[in-house]
């Protein structure tokens, strides 16, 4: 992982949030893969192998970030890609009005590798991206 | 209730002891093109209610063993949208409030005809149509407005995020740097947009409590990790206001309240909050953990500039402020202590509060505790 650069997949159903975040990234030295939902995301993110993935909870529709980071931690078609790390980026109230209420395994789903905060600090999102690769 | 069962054709059941009146009921009844099933007396007639849970009842008041009131006051136990008519040799108008006091649509003295028992049937029938129906909208629109919450928190927030999120890129310089002015400007465009957030945030919790989404997910919820996790995250917090955070709880675990983690978190968050940002340099906030036989006690006690006795009675109120004046100048959206407030009381709790101006504000949640497991795993 050190000449090639590191390739992140951002699945996120917002267009200008994409952006921003392509941004960010680009501006560290990765390239980025963006995908504009759990659907379009799945499928990226077995065509694509990407080193990482940040994902976006999107609790508007019933296939959401968690049911997709549930599958590809569990599911057999993830297998090849079952150790890419994901980080759930979103704004935290949208899951319980609380910050650590995506950890609650009552609700039996797998948790993610990471979790910040939308809007993300771009010098947070590029330290919790580096030491995730680092630790691959 | 199961609305479902708006079926198509009706099943109404006779009770009555005179097989002659089941019979002709019966065949009223039939013509009208509903199912009809029939029982003896009383006992018979509650057995096949139970099974069979029919749309009307026929019944008759003076029966041999259990009388048609009992019947009336086991149906509306079982399931009070089954309509009862009540029929009777005895037309007493005694009789007849005694029923209706006990559920019945209406009352029928012998002898009826055919075209009586028909109409007051069929208005039966459709009563309880309507009356199921308003239960189903009732539902529905429950079920509605709990998703309208989450939509309109997900359409409201989405743009406001990618705002921000666009602010931050400009602010960090990866979009090229920017002079002292127009920096200048976008952070306060950004600080005016993060309070904005936070009210959007503070005011959708409150709608979410008050749909009452809340009760349905309670489940012992231990309060030590919980606790650990919020002192850590708020570690950042209080040291850029210069406050130092203690935090005990007695030793041994498992003390657990009943409730929403993900609420009860929320609470712990606004309080503690609250006494890191209206506390004095060099301050404290401690935070204590404790139980009873019924009731486990979290105390968060700051040393900050505490509450006018005045204000205390109104400090839950939403968009009440203590602190008015431009140096202490509002801070969040003046809804964290109604949120915490709210989610208390979803949760049979009560949040008590005691201050001295100068010296600090002590705030005591009290929760009702989790059932304990029948092992200690």
């Amino acid at each position: 992982m050190t000449d090639e650069k590191a390739k992140i997949l951002v699945i996120d159903d917002d267009p200008d949030f994409r952006d921003a975040v392509t941004a960010i990234l680009t501006s560290g030295g990765y390239r980025v893969v963006p995908a504009t939902g759990p659907e379009d995301g799945k499928a990226k993110l077995l065509s694509e192998r990407p080193d990482l993935i940040l994902l976006d909870i999107m609790m508007d529709s019933l296939f959401d970030g968690y049911v997709l980071c549930h599958a590809v931690k569990t599911a057999p078609e993830f297998e090849s890609v079952r150790a890419t790390p994901i980080v759930f980026v979103s704004a935290v109230k949208d899951i319980a009005g609380a910050r650590f209420g995506f950890q609650g395994g009552g609700e039996g789903l797998s948790e993610p590798d990471d979790y910040i905060d939308k809007p993300v600090k771009p010098a947070v999102l590029l330290a919790r991206v580096q030491s995730l690769l680092a630790k691959k | 209730m199961d609305s479902s069962r708006v079926i198509p054709v009706p099943l109404v059941l006779v009770i009555d002891d005179e097989e002659s009146m089941r019979d002709s009921c019966s065949q009223i009844i039939a013509k009208l093109g509903c199912r009809v099933e029939t029982a003896e007396d009383g006992a018979i007639g509650l057995a096949k209610i139970r099974e069979l849970k029919p749309d009307a009842i026929i019944v008759d008041l003076k029966m041999p063993g259990i009388g048609g009131l009992d019947v009336l006051n086991e149906v509306r136990l079982i399931d009070p949208q089954i309509v009862a008519i009540v029929i009777t040799g005895y037309a007493t108008v005694d009789a007849a409030v005694e029923a209706m006091k006990r559920g019945a649509y209406d009352f029928l003295p012998k002898p009826f005809t055919p075209d009586e028992l028909r109409l007051i049937l069929a208005r039966a029938l459709e009563r309880r149509r309507l009356s199921i129906e308003a239960e189903t909208l009732r539902r529905e629109k429950k079920l509605l407005q709990d998703n309208i919450i989450t939509m309109v928190s997900h359409q409201l927030r989405s743009p406001l995020v990618a705002i921000q999120q666009y602010f931050e890129v400009l602010l960090s310089g990866i979009a090229g740097e920017l002079e002292a002015k127009p920096r200048e400007m976008i952070r306060k465009a950004s600080d005016r947009l993060t309070s904005l957030l936070e009210l959007v945030n503070d005011w959708l919790q409150l709608a979410r409590i008050d749909g009452g989404g809340l009760v349905a997910a309670f489940r012992p919820v231990e309060l030590r990790p919980l606790l650990d996790r919020l002192i850590d995250f708020l570690a950042p917090l209080a040291r850029e206001h210069d406050v130092t955070l203690e935090w005990g709880a007695p030793p041994g675990s498992g003390i657990a309240a009943f409730g929403d983690g993900a609420s009860l978190e929320q609470v712990f968050t606004n309080l503690l909050h609250n006494g890191i940002i209206y506390n004095k340099k060099g301050g404290r906030v401690q935070v204590r953990l404790g139980e009873d036989s019924d009731e486990v006690t979290v105390e968060v006690r700051d040393t900050g500039i505490g509450i006018a006795a005045e204000h205390l009675p109104l400090i839950f109120d939403q968009f009440y402020r203590v602190h008015r004046s431009e140096e202490t100048k509002a801070k969040g959206s003046g809804l964290g202590l109604s949120i915490v407030k709210k989610i208390v009381d979803a949760h049979h709790g009560r949040v008590e509060v005691s201050s001295e101006p100068g010296l600090g504000t002590v705030f005591t949640v009290r929760l009702p505790k989790a059932p304990r497991e029948g092992s200690s795993g």
